[in-house]
């Protein structure tokens, strides 16, 4: 009984699931954002678990280009959270519903 | 057989804690559970033999990304509507759809053949930085992709700054900063 290179693509499944689930069913803006992170979370894992199939020069970019993911997720956060100050000020709530007009 | 425990352990530790996001009431309580979550996915990346990714895993995603959410929950107490519910009336349609397609998945996932090549290279920070900046071997294609990057790191800094300074540019900001 050895590690399983699908085992991992398994558990980036069930994380990227229950990140999608966050995003589109909790009603708190904060977890919509941290739904997002946890969904590319589950794609940094999948790069690296594929990455680790592939033989010697094949085997480096997918453990690159999850560095350029974290950088862009964390670009994201970033301007998502500017935003959601922005709104919280106007509209004092953290319900995504309650941002459905885009009046400043 | 000792690789297989330790992703077991880790691998329970990190989807238990995404579902403590999913299912905890509090926004700071979620990005606590996230922070560990992701700490165990860095432990899953060392595991695997990406040493550099698992270390900025740590620094910029737990490090960096959830001290910003958490410090943004704790000032705008983002929990303070406590009435509303913690569900969208959606989610009767998002949580079976979403359950359907991972099933499909994971059946699609199992009866692919995947194996570990035993001749991959570990991620370490030699071969990543070889990578990325030696021009001359690899082509500048992740140097341009790197420079690239720091441009959108510049930009989103720039527009976080910009969107900022809208709200000390009000009303109240300036009477505060007259009285100083």
């Amino acid at each position: 009984m050895e590690l399983q290179a699908s085992y991992i693509q398994i558990v980036a499944l069930l994380l990227f699931a229950i990140g999608i689930s966050v995003t589109l069913t909790r009603r708190n803006v904060f977890f919509v954002l941290m739904g997002v992170e946890l969904a590319l979370n589950a794609v940094n894992l999948s790069f690296i678990g594929f990455a680790k199939t592939l033989p010697a020069t094949a085997s480096v970019a997918g453990q690159i280009l999850p560095l350029f993911t974290i950088a862009v997720a964390a670009a994201e956060a970033c301007i998502g959270l500017a935003i959601v100050i922005m709104i919280f000020k106007s509209q004092e709530s953290a319900d995504i519903d309650n941002y459905s007009n885009m009046k400043g | 057989m000792l690789a297989l425990i330790y992703f077991s352990i880790l691998s329970v530790i990190a989807v238990g804690s995404a579902l403590c996001v999913l299912l905890s009431r509090h926004p700071l309580y979620g990005a606590l559970s996230l922070v560990v979550s992701m700490v165990s996915l860095a432990g899953i990346y060392g595991l695997l033999g990406s040493p550099f990714v698992g270390v900025v895993q740590i620094m910029v995603y737990a490090g960096a990304i959830m001290m910003l959410l958490t410090i943004v929950i704790m000032v705008l107490n983002g929990a303070r509507d406590s009435k509303t519910p913690m569900f969208d009336r959606v989610s009767l349609f998002v949580f079976p759809s979403v359950i359907l397609l991972a099933l499909l998945l994971g059946f699609a996932l199992i009866s692919t053949p995947l194996a570990f090549s035993p001749e991959t290279w570990r991620g370490s920070v030699a071969l990543t930085s070889a990578t990325l900046f030696n021009t001359d071997a690899n082509g500048p294609g992740y140097f341009l992709l790197f420079e690239a990057i720091g441009l959108l790191l510049l930009s989103a800094m720039i527009a976080a700054v910009l969107l900022a300074k809208k709200n000390l540019g009000s009303k109240e900001s300036e009477e505060t900063k007259e009285v100083q």
